[in-house]
């Protein structure tokens, strides 16, 4: 079931066009990655999606309900962590959380389960009384997600929720991202870092100068780009590898041996890894395998020409 | 009342705020009497929109600090309306400085302060906390940090009081500028404290307030149309 349609979305800031016909779809308990360079119109989207800014063309249909982004009972269903730490310093942890919960209209002792719920949730709720001004920044950015999250949305909107913090707060995260999802939230997550997308997203949208230019899972989003698939054979003698054979084998373009390596090309998708390894294995012993495959950061290379940690202070 | 209970607590847990909140009007019951017939309440009554001024510059800075740490955005993103978000705050601003008010007039009365009308001096008060607090509300939205906002406003405030008539005498000021006076809300101020010694004709006093409540409304349109950025 789709959660959020976007359908030909235009937002312009004066002459520069930030969303160009963006076209999306997000379906009921994915984790959405959203990645994009710098400029790419990713906070423009989510603040359109959210009923932050309105936009200049186009439909934004919400749980089912067409030019729904600024009512109030649909906002109820959404949550923001936003990418500053919007927490205040002079209050603890609780009450932010308590500021947060009053907001989206929780009350009494439905509010102060929910908190609590949320404190443990982010593992805080040691740390409840105290006020985030003596927080590391791996426990703000965990209060600052916690805040969206004791109404209980059904779509959550994480913009580059971990940015600046320690790896073990970073896993922390995403553990925690991952558990949403199985409670069956759905999840919009954009981050720069590509080892997280590929780790939590179970679809991945990039976006480039304000436009959708690929989607897909992250498998989908490799293959596309790949046209070939190396193998690397660490071996004891190479002199008694049957070079011929493996050239033989469905797909090989190239053997090529260097050093101690047998160096093995084959066309995309061959699946050439296991039948190359047995026949190395009959004649000599193998001392390590690697198997080079483009990861995300090649995609995003290959599609948008840019490296994607460029500048990443700069929040659209 | 999310918003209005949380900016309470967030102005009375910051130790300088309440610094300012509970030693100035102390100071002000305590200000010797004036000398000379100038001004005509004693000291502390006639500086005290000055510290009002100070006062709502101070509180509003949690406004500015919203934004700037983009607290409005994400409750932009919830379900309550901007509107909502700004009337809880001011309505938060506005009980602080009443209640400080109504100390300043109670105490003055207690301590055997000569405050002619202190009922009059109190509605005085309260409708120029309204208008120093759109006042502050308008300045701020000129700015992203709350620092420089209220840097650059102190000047502001001394400029309005010397200008109004707080500081000195109307009279001691050049011609011309005794005619531009009008333009300041702190004019109105002294005006408004000038009837409550001097006054007879209620229907000025109306005026004074009428003045001075058009400047807020005025100050608030202006500082209520800058929202998220």
């Amino acid at each position: 079931m789709t959660i959020a349609s976007i359908k030909g979305i235009v937002k312009r800031y004066k002459d520069q066009i930030a969303l160009d016909y963006v076209d999306l779809d997000i379906h009921e308990g994915e984790i959405l990655g959203l990645l994009g360079p710098n400029g790419a119109g990713k906070t423009t989207l989510i603040q359109c999606l959210m009923g932050i800014i309105p936009f200049d063309k186009g439909v934004i249909q919400l749980f089912g309900e067409e030019g729904a982004v600024f009512h109030h009972e649909n906002k109820k269903k959404m949550g923001l962590v936003t990418q500053e730490i919007t927490v205040f310093e002079e209050l603890t942890a609780k009450e932010n959380l308590e500021f947060f919960a009053g907001v989206y209209g929780l009350k009494g002792e439905e509010k102060k389960q929910r908190v609590k719920e949320a404190l443990e949730f982010v593992g805080l709720s040691s740390k409840a009384k105290q006020s985030p001004n003596k927080f590391s920044g791996g426990m703000k950015r965990r209060l600052n997600i916690a805040c969206a999250l004791t109404h209980r949305p059904k779509l959550l909107i994480m913009d580059e929720p971990t940015v600046g913090i320690d790896p073990q707060s970073r896993n922390h995260i995403l553990d925690a991202v991952r558990k949403l999802k199985e409670q069956g939230t759905t999840i919009l997550y954009t981050t720069h870092y590509m080892e997280e997308v590929q780790s939590i997203a179970t679809r991945v949208v990039i976006v480039d100068q304000g436009q959708v230019i690929s989607e897909g899972t992250v498998d989908e989003l490799i293959k596309n780009i790949q046209h070939e698939e190396k193998i690397f054979i660490d071996v004891n003698d190479v002199s008694t590898i049957p070079i011929e054979r493996l050239r033989g084998l469905e797909g090989v373009k190239q053997v090529q041996v260097s050093g101690s390596v047998v160096q093995i090309i084959s066309n995309a998708g061959a699946g050439n890894l296991d039948r190359a390894l047995s026949i190395v294995k009959e004649t000599s012993g193998v001392v390590g395998i690697q198997a080079e495959k483009p990861n995300l950061e090649d995609v995003f290379l290959t599609l948008t020409g840019k490296q994607l940690r460029d500048g990443e202070d700069d929040p659209s | 009342m999310t918003i209005f209970i949380f900016a309470l607590k967030r102005i009375l847990r910051d130790k300088t705020n309440v610094l300012f909140l509970t030693l100035f009007p102390i100071a002000a019951i305590f200000l010797p009497l004036a000398q000379e017939g100038w001004p005509l309440l004693p000291l502390g009554y006639q500086y005290f929109g000055v510290l009002l001024l100070f006062v709502s510059i101070r509180l509003t800075g949690i406004m500015i600090e919203d934004r700037q740490k983009g607290v409005v955005k994400r409750l932009a993103a919830a379900p309550i309306s901007h509107f909502n978000y700004l009337w809880q705050n001011l309505l938060a601003f506005s009980v602080i400085m009443v209640i400080q008010t109504v100390i300043v007039i109670i105490g003055g009365h207690v301590y055997g302060h000569e405050l002619y009308g202190p009922w009059n001096l109190a509605i005085l008060y309260i409708v120029f906390t309204f208008t120093s607090i759109s006042i502050s509300l308008a300045w701020n939205s000129l700015y992203r940090s709350k620092e420089s906002s209220f840097l650059i406003f102190m000047a502001v405030i001394v400029l309005m009081a010397l200008l109004g008539g707080i500081l000195f005498p109307m009279e001691m000021m050049p011609e011309a500028f005794q005619r531009i006076a009008v333009i300041f809300p702190t004019y109105w101020l002294s005006e408004g404290i000038e009837w409550i010694v001097l006054g007879e004709d209620r229907g000025d006093f109306l005026f004074i307030n009428g003045v001075l409540l058009l400047y807020a409304l005025f100050f608030l349109i202006i500082g209520s149309i800058r929202r998220i950025s």
